[in-house]
């Protein structure tokens, strides 16, 4: 499949897949009415509905997903690893941490971005300590390091949620349960302002280093052959991929799957040059999350499955078929 | 290029720009409220003030026992949504938004409800700043002690404009629990555990309504020296206490070897809510335990 | 392009002797320099040093006269191409966009690749016979045909030198000699050309300078007339051998001997 055939593709499924998550709720809007609705011209409650909670969640599903998408592929270049994934330096669990901390001691309900705040915190200090223990005293990143570091930051950060856990009440148990398996129910405005905030100029830069991560993703040595500033795009790419996790991990908690089958699932189609991989990973990624959020809101509706469960429920099946298909191929 | 001691500086920068965003965004996306003179003004469970232009006509009820309420006050027609755990057969016909910690909001909305009835605390943090972003009132209750229960009923009394009603419920409420005290005084105390459910078994700690209940139908809670308010206990715990009788809902899985000299005793669903029937409870709890007479 | 390194001193942290110890050495420009000897001499060392990958502790590597540390990096890799022993790619990448890689020392972050690349990176896929191969996916090909495909990448760079380290071990006999012969091609046409190996028979009848390294030190710089010679070799590789040369080619056969 060309570049051209599969972004034309993704760009038709992203719209469409938009659309049908404003169309559809666990209300019933009828079609007719969503015209005449959002010029005002329709019942309040269903303006509010369309406008302040549908188009938000479509919105932040949009830009959560394709965040993660661009993330995990960055992060499969740098670390030259196919297993790698957004949380793979232990964000997930530095988030949770920040998000479990806060809600055992109460403090979550006190304004509504004090959960997010302390979950981006929480990411922000593994990225910290991750960095710390992986550049050695010649300033150069050893990203095999890295690698360990992060696995070893995750399991601590399980270990101190779990401390937490186990001396708390039901009620914290469940809230922080509930969190980690991430949701976009909670989705409003200024989520996704800071979702867009974050993502598009990340994702732009990133796309600029499309060919400097081509190098990268065949080795550092390779890539200083060929011209590039490896410590420097290292730092810069990983920054931004980690960031853009971090806000990601912050608004909806922690979704799994989208980081590591999104891009493995591009490259089987178009390849493994960024320039192609990156844009159409944000747009992959971005439609993934919001056909499984809208299957999430609708299948057992009034009641949410956490979205998690729907991004693994449909992307391991539909993986493992692609990855048959290519494999015969071959 | 970014340089070790760089970083902490930039963290800070970092974290202090998402504050800034994120409030930013908040107050520039929340539309301010200043409307007219109220007619009821109230302070909830959470110490929030509810501000209320007249009686709540449409009623959503995120709390069982606020349901359980709003019927015992004539008022379960104001009632237009419930939740998955409100299982009244007089409820069955209200759409139900969800479960009670994160009710389906499309759903809320939909309704155009003037009320949501929440509970106080940590568990749903999004709910409250959810609702006061769609100008939704809504009034918080606390599920824990008789008091709780008293004020709930009060605050939904004169949420409803039935706050007449409501003094004479909690009024009642008080002298029959008063009576059976002193009729239960007279008897040998008698060790008893309540238990919800689970495995290992979840169990009512002190400060719960249910040890309350327990004391004022003649039986000592022997988990009244816990440290929290529900919790699992082991079996170990539960072999070094003497207890006389466990008592269950009826939908718990309890295994009795844990309690081998115990006597086991289903009691419904009487003591899993705070509601205005407490009272009964009590009496049928005191009927089992010292052959009260209904 | 001339290639010297200048009492070169470079030593890794936790070895008990330094990997390059005092190294002097001079690459003319537009020759065919080998350098050979025994594992763990500094052959790989002395070339990293070369191309600026790996800083001095004492002395300095220059290129072109100028110190290589001072290069601008991209300007560098413009002008040396630089083939490693191994390469292992994690991820599906076809021999064609492999190649083309060679180019991205000439494009700008944003800039596309345009026809004349095209014609570059196909010129270097058919002169390392790898122009069949192109849609193959690298993991696919044997050790010998990713070699031609490196080497391919480092010709579509059109440096101004080639920096090899072991670029024929994995070959057969055809794909070697073509390679050298390449290679003494590309020094005809201006190249030079920097050979780390250790097929002492090729590099002797290949090179026009040849270099033995031992334990970091050199041992002998010069011809290969000069540099093959049995005494040396006996001395550097502790191992007896014989050295004939043959009239035809004009070059050496070492013929390695029992120890006692």
């Amino acid at each position: 499949m060309s570049k051209a055939t599969l972004g034309a593709l993704l760009v038709f499924l992203f719209v469409i897949t938009g659309f049908l998550g404003i169309l559809f709720g666990s209300v019933p809007l009828p079609i007719s009415e969503i015209w005449e609705t959002v010029r005002g011209d329709g019942p309040a409650a269903h303006r509010d509905i369309l406008l302040n909670l549908r188009l938000p969640r479509v919105l932040l599903a949009a830009f959560v997903g394709g965040g993660l998408g661009l993330a995990g592929a960055t992060f499969q270049a740098l670390l030259r690893n196919p297993l790698a994934e957004p949380y793979i330096l232990g964000i997930s669990g530095g988030a949770s941490f920040g998000a479990v901390s806060v809600i055992s001691f109460g403090l979550a309900a006190s304004s509504s971005w004090t959960l997010p705040l302390a979950a981006f915190a929480g990411a922000l200090l593994a990225i910290f300590l991750v960095f710390r223990v992986a550049i050695s005293s010649g300033g150069v990143m050893d990203v095999r390091v890295l690698l360990l570091s992060g696995v070893v930051i995750a399991a601590f950060f399980s270990a101190c949620i779990a401390f937490i856990l186990s001396i708390s009440p039901a009620q914290t148990i469940q809230s922080a349960v509930l969190w980690t398996m991430g949701s976009l129910a909670g989705a409003d405005w200024a989520q996704v302002l800071i979702a867009a905030v974050y993502t598009i100029p990340a994702g732009v830069t990133l796309i600029a280093l499309a060919r400097p991560l081509n190098l990268m993703a065949i080795g550092e040595e390779t890539a200083y052959y060929l011209g590039t500033n490896v410590e420097g795009v290292k730092r810069i790419s990983l920054v931004i991929a980690a960031l853009i996790t971090a806000v990601s991990v912050a608004v909806a908690g922690v979704i799994g799957f989208v980081g590591l089958v999104v891009p493995h699932t591009v490259r089987i189609l178009v390849g493994s040059d960024h320039r192609g991989l990156l844009p159409l990973s944000f747009l992959a990624g971005g439609t993934f999350l919001m056909t499984a959020d809208l299957i999430a809101r609708l299948a057992l509706s009034p009641i949410e499955i956490p979205i998690g469960v729907i991004t693994a429920l449909i992307g391991v099946p539909f993986f493992l078929v692609l990855l048959r298909q290519s494999s015969v191929r071959r | 290029m970014m340089r070790v001691r760089g970083q902490p500086a930039l963290i800070l920068k970092l974290l202090v720009y998402f504050a800034v965003l994120t409030s930013a965004c908040q107050s520039t996306l929340k539309e301010k409220d200043s409307s007219s003179p109220n007619r009821i003004v109230l302070i909830d469970a959470a110490g929030l003030e509810v501000n209320l232009e007249r009686p709540a006509q449409r009623i959503i009820s995120l709390v069982p026992s606020a349901t359980q309420t709003l019927e015992a006050l004539g008022v379960s027609h104001k009632l237009i949504g419930r939740t998955d755990f409100d299982v009244e057969d007089w409820a069955s016909d209200i759409p139900s938004v969800g479960g009670g910690l994160e009710p389906n909001f499309e759903k809320i909305i939909a309704l155009k409800p003037d009320l949501v009835v929440r509970f106080a605390g940590e568990q749903d943090p999004n709910t409250r700043s959810r609702l006061d972003d769609f100008g939704i009132a809504h009034l918080s209750i606390s599920p824990d002690r008789l008091t709780d229960l008293y004020k709930s009923i009060l605050l939904l009394g004169k949420a409803t404009g039935a706050e007449v009603v409501a003094a004479s419920i909690i009024l009642s409420i008080k002298e029959d629990l008063v009576d059976l005290q002193q009729w239960t005084s007279e008897k040998p105390r008698l060790q008893v555990a309540y238990i919800l459910g689970g495995s290992p078994p979840w169990v009512a700690g002190p400060g719960t309504y249910i040890d309350e209940i327990l004391g004022i139908a003649g039986a000592q809670n022997v988990f009244s020296d816990l440290g929290f308010l529900y919790g699992s206990v082991s079996p170990e715990q539960m072999r070094s206490r003497i207890i006389d009788v466990v008592l269950i809902s009826d939908n718990a899985q309890f295994d009795h070897k844990l309690t081998p000299e115990a006597r086991v005793e289903k009691i419904g669903k009487a003591l899993e809510f705070p509601g205005p029937n407490l009272a009964q409870t009590a009496k049928q709890i005191a009927h089992i335990l010292h052959q009260y007479q209904l | 392009m001339k290639f010297e390194a200048k009492d070169l001193v470079i030593k890794y942290p936790g070895q008990s002797r330094p990997a390059l110890n005092g190294v002097n050495m001079s690459a003319p420009s537009g020759s065919l320099y080998a350098v050979l000897g025994p594992n763990g001499s500094g052959k790989s060392t002395l070339m990293k040093a070369l191309i600026g990958a790996q800083i001095p502790d004492r002395g300095a590597a220059l290129v072109a006269e100028r110190n290589v540390r001072d290069w601008d990096r991209k300007a560098l890799a413009r002008a040396i191409g630089v083939v490693s022993q191994t390469e292992r790619v994690s991820f599906p990448i076809n021999v064609r966009e492999m190649v083309s890689m060679g180019r991205y020392p000439h494009l700008g972050l944003l800039e596309g690749e345009d026809d004349k690349d095209r014609h570059i990176v196909r010129e270097a896929m058919e002169v390392c016979d790898v122009k069949n191969l192109a849609n193959r996916d690298l993991s696919t090909l044997s050790g010998g045909e990713s070699q031609r495909v490196r080497i391919a990448r480092a010709l579509a760079q059109e440096p101004t030198a080639l920096v090899l380290d072991e670029p024929t071990s994995s070959l057969d006999i055809k794909h070697t000699m073509e390679i050298l012969e390449l290679l003494k091609q590309s020094v005809a046409s201006g190249l030079t050309v920097i050979l780390i190996t250790h097929g002492l028979d090729l590099a002797a009848r290949f090179s026009d300078r040849m270099l033995l390294l031992s334990e970091g030190q050199v041992a002998v710089e010069g011809t290969p007339a000069e540099v093959v010679n049995e005494d040396a070799l006996a001395k550097v590789y502790d191992w007896p051998v014989r050295v004939q040369w043959e009239s035809t080619t004009g070059s050496p056969s070492v013929t390695p001997l029992h120890k006692n």
